[in-house]
């Protein structure tokens, strides 16, 4: 076919996906803390042994597991401040919005991974005189944290193409950006591969690290 | 002068849901003494335990350990309610336990293990801990092995590694949960021994145990239970020798052959 490619248009627009991939930093970095700081807290409640831990944890996971990611950044941005009065902007409403939903699959993640730690662990730990934040933080997280590095890797990835939908906000991250790109050149096959890209080289050294993570715990034993 | 008991247990029950594991105990151990659990498999053995370091709660009647109510307190109108968190630490910390599955923690070290206690928990310096694991560990045979993880080694050396770290938090009485019962025929022998020597030098011991030679030469009285009831209890010459209930002979000559 005769399609002609156009790299130099886009090389001349760089600009223009340095300021998205900015964007798309902060959005994952704070989506990121909001969703691990959340559901590590949500994922030990969902552990607990207490229902009233354990039931809010549980009913907030699958609410938010349940429902359309688009549906929860919308409802945060246009329903939230009329509920609370509080309005936030759109890059954080994008964040806060992102933060929340993730918080859920890793709070399944933080679960998971405690799961899997032997009972055994927790009884030589408490019959040690430990308390349950001394055995979470010494014994059992740290050995769970490593079967949770492929998973938690997986979402990471997840986490950062699902701020593509901050665009529904009018959040400039890459993805708007490229959008608009394309509404002044009329190339999007350049301009969409390029952003593929720049998504693998942005994500795909946090694939590699993991796996020489996984690869150091095992050869260590 | 009378001695008081280290453990006593009166009218203790405990059940999982509907199923009652522990069905109105009552014994006491002296400080030096060894006493052997025998019994069945499901009679709950591990279940009593795991009471007395309160691993498991318990429905009805008293544990004390060292003359302190285990796992409860009395309110001012004498009720019973759930002992503080602290408390219940307090106690542990002065039981030490050793597992079938030795459960070593598997991402730190022999040394690091041993040291975990007293470092994390009697908040000891690293270095004196480290000094008087390195002493244990020496004791128990695994002087060379202190910067081995748990997983590069034999069943045997594990259990005795966690028999270091259960004695590095100087414990006054070690419960042990069939120590031998998980390891190969040929690495029994090694765990006995430093168990043995421990018994000679004075250590209150509590041991669930299918090794009837153990229960026999080292233990000072033998408790056998059946149905989350104490069948009988006495010395071994008793129990091995001229058991009162049918229930102990029928026991004995099942495992003995
Ligand atoms: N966490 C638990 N939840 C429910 N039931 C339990 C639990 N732990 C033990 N049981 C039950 O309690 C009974 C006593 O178990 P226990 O482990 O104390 O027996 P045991 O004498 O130690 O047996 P074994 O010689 O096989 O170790 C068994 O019927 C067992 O199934
Ligand atoms: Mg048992």
């Amino acid at each position: 076919m005769g399609y002609v490619w156009q790299w130099q248009m886009i090389w001349d627009y760089r600009q223009v996906f340095y300021r998205g991939v900015e964007v798309t930093a902060i959005l994952t970095f704070w989506a990121l803390l909001i969703g691990m700081a959340l559901g590590l807290v949500l994922g030990l409640m969902r552990s607990s042994r207490a229902a009233w831990l354990r039931v809010p944890a549980a009913v907030y996971i699958d609410v938010f597991r349940a429902t359309p990611i688009l549906v929860q950044l919308v409802w945060i941005y246009y329903a939230l401040p009329i509920l609370t009065g509080v309005q936030m902007g759109n890059i954080a409403s994008a964040s806060v919005g992102i933060g929340l939903h993730a918080a859920a699959y890793i709070a399944e993640i933080f679960r998971a991974g405690i799961a899997s730690i032997d009972r055994g662990q927790s009884d030589a730990a408490k019959s040690l005189g430990m308390s349950y934040g001394q055995a979470m933080r010494r014994i059992i997280l740290p050995q769970a944290v490593r079967r949770m590095v492929p998973p938690f890797i997986n979402e990471f990835a997840t986490l950062m193409k699902l701020t593509t939908l901050g665009s529904v906000l009018a959040v400039n991250e890459l993805l708007h950006e490229a959008e608009n790109l394309i509404n002044n050149t009329y190339r999007p096959l350049e301009t969409y591969t390029v952003v593929a890209i720049v998504f693998g080289l942005l994500i795909y050294p946090f694939i590699w690290l993991s796996q020489r993570l996984e690869q150091h715990w095992k050869t260590r034993g | 002068m009378i001695e008081k008991p280290i453990i006593r247990v009166e009218g203790l029950r405990k059940n999982f849901g509907k199923l009652e594991v522990l069905r109105g105990l009552g014994f006491e151990v002296k400080r030096g003494e060894v006493l052997a659990i025998i019994g069945p498999s499901g009679s709950g053995k591990s279940t009593l335990l795991r009471c007395l370091n309160f691993l498991e709660d318990y429905q009805a009647g008293e544990i004390h350990f060292e003359e302190q109510l285990v796992g409860y307190r009395r309110d001012a109108k004498g009720r019973l309610k759930p002992d503080t968190e602290s408390s219940i630490r307090r106690i542990r910390a002065r039981m030490g336990m050793v597992f079938q599955s030795f459960n070593l923690f598997p991402h730190k070290t022999v040394l690091e293990n041993v040291i975990e206690g007293p470092v994390i928990v009697r908040g000891e310096s690293r270095g004196a801990a480290e000094a008087r694991a390195r002493a244990l560990l020496e004791r128990v045979g695994l002087a060379d092995k202190v910067a081995t993880y748990p997983t590069k080694l034999s069943g045997g050396q594990q259990q005795r590694a966690a028999i270091a770290r259960a004695l590095a938090m100087q414990p006054a009485a070690m419960l042990f949960d069939e120590p031998t019962s998980a390891l190969d025929p040929e690495l029994v022998g090694e765990v006995l021994e430093v168990m043995q020597s421990l018994a000679a030098e004075g250590m209150t011991m509590v041991v669930v145990t299918h090794e009837m030679g153990f229960a026999r030469q080292v233990a000072d009285r033998v408790m056998m239970m059946d149905r989350g009831e104490i069948v009988e209890l006495g010395p071994p010459s008793q129990i091995f020798g001229a058991p009162e209930s049918p229930r102990t002979a029928e026991f004995l000559r099942r495992v003995l052959h």
